[in-house]
């Protein structure tokens, strides 16, 4: 087997893993802020999809204020879902998760009396590939790695660097604490949950062209997603980011010498591992 | 005061009301509930909404009709339908559901191999009649006799689809397969590597993937490194298939494709794009609008269209085609009794859209429960489904 073909693997798993990060931030920041697990993120990631299919495929709106959008409309349903649902069961984690699945099923049976049943295709925003070193990667695929690496960059800059941002990893460490300090709980964990989803709405805008979207998009990346996050510790931040490196590198290079079937089960492996032998994950605090 | 008159009268009368009474009743009408299975959502939801589409098309035209005509029976046809989402546990669920819940004694329509494994455990045991697209090859078989396939499979595909590439594309020497990782899957993919062997084409690779699959650089980059000739995308429906093609060429292939259970092209083009799509070819494809085709598949194409806004593939001319042969089939027994149609099914002939329809196949599987017609090679050009030619099954040809 050449180096070229092993670099081109794990290309091919860090290409895909940038917007799995994506995902898996957006889960991580709801759980250590709201404490909430919340299984319906995947519906956020397809509604991202669908925004995008609307708006750039159908209405011809340029994609990348279809990207902008997405975050928004997203970011504003995150919002509502945590002000109509979620407020209601605060410190209540066991049922938060419960009614997480509950809107799992809503959303995808609403997409699917909405939107139907079948693959819709968005055409690609950008053509051609590039080749560089006998490596091939297409440019809309640089699109996506270079634009959800942009949006992690901007997070971290949110969260070390503005008020709000600070306000929300106040939250997160300590509530009461931020309380004290004039912190506005319910305006952070609002806007806390809704800057999640919107994360998740992102990384469906960003594939939507890429693969196709449909009412069930959701349920493969949440499920990596999760992966992720428990790898890099619940509600790590560095740690998905590392989590997601990870799985995308067993996942791109573990398909040249094992099944797929194989590979997906060795995800999993690792997240037996990790809860064994550290069961807060790489970066997860006890 | 009774006189011998009056009691004449009422004599006749009597006697009268007899006759009428113990006369030929006058034709009741009935339901008739026939369950359909399928994918109505998910990864392989394309397979089940035109399963259903194509049910609904022949049922509504019974209905409208009249209803159907069976010994002095008339019976309007009620379609029941369940998603089991290409899951084998919910379709068992579903057929449960369709046996027990529903009483229907006729199921007409489900597709993915796995999932007809699931259901024949009802349906057989219950003599329930069961017909469907699957291609398992262990879907028919001698302990199956109420099981019917109403679309050529790739055991009928393969072998002729790449003879024709044999003789009509030399240059095709080395193939890769691939499919998705179930009874489906892998039934179209050993078929098709067999058919490939026996033609002494060279076999790169025989690759599977899980259902669901969106990413496939990392399978394509170790498929392609053998460096086939050709891509068959198999047993692959039209999402996966589409994204299978359009990363391929992203990565830089630009050989031949195929599509062995290509069903729908049109719908490969819209995923994959035109670039992507081009030069796809299908064997198992039916283009409604070519002139190849009978007058009745292209006034059933032209009232799909109207009716769902989108041009029918092979799998709703199946079903359409298979309510036309079970219902026929019911007519021509006299009975709705499933023992007494199985012996109609079994040793006649029925005038479908496809032309004249035969049930063979005991070669292959051991008993006659595969629906035989003339298969149609495509190929896609500029997004646009292009007939190539007709070819008959071997099974067809020994009939």
């Amino acid at each position: 087997m050449s180096i070229e073909l092993l670099i081109q693997a794990a290309l091919n798993g860090f290409g895909l893993a940038v917007v799995y990060i994506l995902v898996a931030l957006g889960l991580t920041l709801i759980f250590s802020i709201l404490d909430i697990i919340n299984f319906a993120h995947g519906e956020f990631y397809m509604l991202g999809g669908f925004v995008t299919y609307y708006a750039f495929a159908v209405f011809g709106v340029n994609y990348f204020m279809t990207l902008v959008l997405a975050v928004l409309v997203v970011g504003a349903a995150g919002v509502l879902a945590e002000r109509v649902v979620f407020r209601h069961l605060r410190g209540k984690t066991l049922n938060a998760f419960i009614v997480s699945l509950g809107l799992l099923w809503v959303l995808q049976a609403s997409a699917q009396l909405s939107f139907g049943v079948l693959d819709k295709s968005v055409p690609s925003a950008v053509s051609g590939i590039v080749r560089v070193f006998g490596l091939i990667m297409s440019r809309e695929r640089l699109v996506v790695i270079v634009t959800a690496s942009a949006l992690m960059a901007a997070l971290y800059v949110f969260l070390k660097f503005a008020r709000t941002g600070q306000a929300m990893r106040a939250v997160a460490q300590d509530p009461d604490a931020a309380a004290l300090q004039g912190v506005n709980i319910e305006a952070v964990l609002a806007l806390g949950f809704g800057v999640g989803c919107a994360l998740a709405g992102a990384a469906g805008a960003l594939l939507a062209p890429v693969f196709a979207v449909s009412p069930t998009m959701g349920a493969l990346p949440v499920v990596k997603a999760f992966i992720i996050i428990i790898v890099g510790g619940m509600g790590s931040l560095p740690g998905a980011v590392l989590g997601g490196l990870l799985l995308g590198a067993v996942e791109g290079i573990g398909t040249l010498f094992m099944t797929s079937a194989a590979v997906n089960m060795l995800g999993f492996l690792i997240v037996i591992a990790i809860l064994l032998v550290r069961p807060r994950g790489l970066f997860g605090v006890a | 005061m009774i006189t011998r008159r009056s009691t004449a009268i009422l004599v006749v009368l009597t006697f009268a009301l007899a006759v009428v009474g113990t006369g030929p009743a006058p034709a009741a009408e009935k339901t008739l509930a026939i369950g359909l299975l399928g994918p109505l959502s998910g990864g392989a939801a394309s397979y089940g909404v035109e399963l259903q589409r194509g049910a609904e098309m022949r049922s509504d035209e019974i209905n409208k009709a009249g209803g159907l005509k069976v010994g002095g029976d008339v019976y309007k046809i009620k379609l029941v339908a369940y998603d089991h989402k290409a899951q084998a546990a919910d379709a068992a669920t579903a057929t449960n559901k369709l046996v027990f819940q529903d009483k229907v004694k006729y199921i007409i329509g489900n597709a993915v191999g796995a999932t007809c494994n699931a259901a024949q455990t009802i349906t057989e045991p219950n003599k329930v009649m069961f017909g469907f697209v699957c291609w398992g090859t262990a879907n028919l078989a001698p302990e199956k006799p109420y099981s019917f396939r109403s679309m050529l499979s790739q055991w009928e595909l393969a072998e002729p689809f790449y003879r024709w590439v044999k003789e009509n594309h030399p240059k095709v020497k080395r193939v890769a397969v691939i499919s998705p990782n179930d009874t489906s899957g892998k039934d179209t993919n050993t078929a098709v590597v067999k058919a490939l062997k026996g033609l002494a084409f060279e076999v790169t690779a025989d690759e599977y993937y899980e259902r669901g699959t969106k990413d496939f650089y990392p399978v394509l980059t170790k498929l392609l490194a053998q460096k086939p000739d050709m891509i068959d995308v198999a047993a692959a429906p039209a999402g996966e298939a589409g994204l299978i093609l359009k990363q391929a060429m992203e990565l830089g292939f630009k050989g031949a494709k195929g599509w062995t259970a290509g069903t729908n092209p049109f719908t490969i083009v819209g995923v994959a794009g035109r670039e992507a799509a081009e030069g796809v070819w299908s064997p198992a494809n039916i283009n409604v609008k070519s002139e190849h085709v009978s007058g009745a598949v292209r006034k059933f194409g032209e009232g799909y269209e109207k009716r769902y806004g989108e041009v029918p593939g092979v799998i709703a001319v199946a079903n359409y085609a298979a309510f036309d042969v079970f219902t026929q089939a019911m007519q021509r027994a006299g009975s709705v009794e499933t023992d007494r149609v199985l012996e109609v099914l079994t040793k006649e002939r029925f005038e479908t859209v496809w032309g004249p329809l035969v049930i063979g196949g005991k070669e292959t599987y051991g008993i006659d429960r595969q629906f035989l017609y003339p298969l149609v090679i495509s190929e896609v050009r500029g997004g646009e489904i292009v007939d190539l030619a007709q070819v008959l099954p071997a099974a067809l040809k020994k009939k």
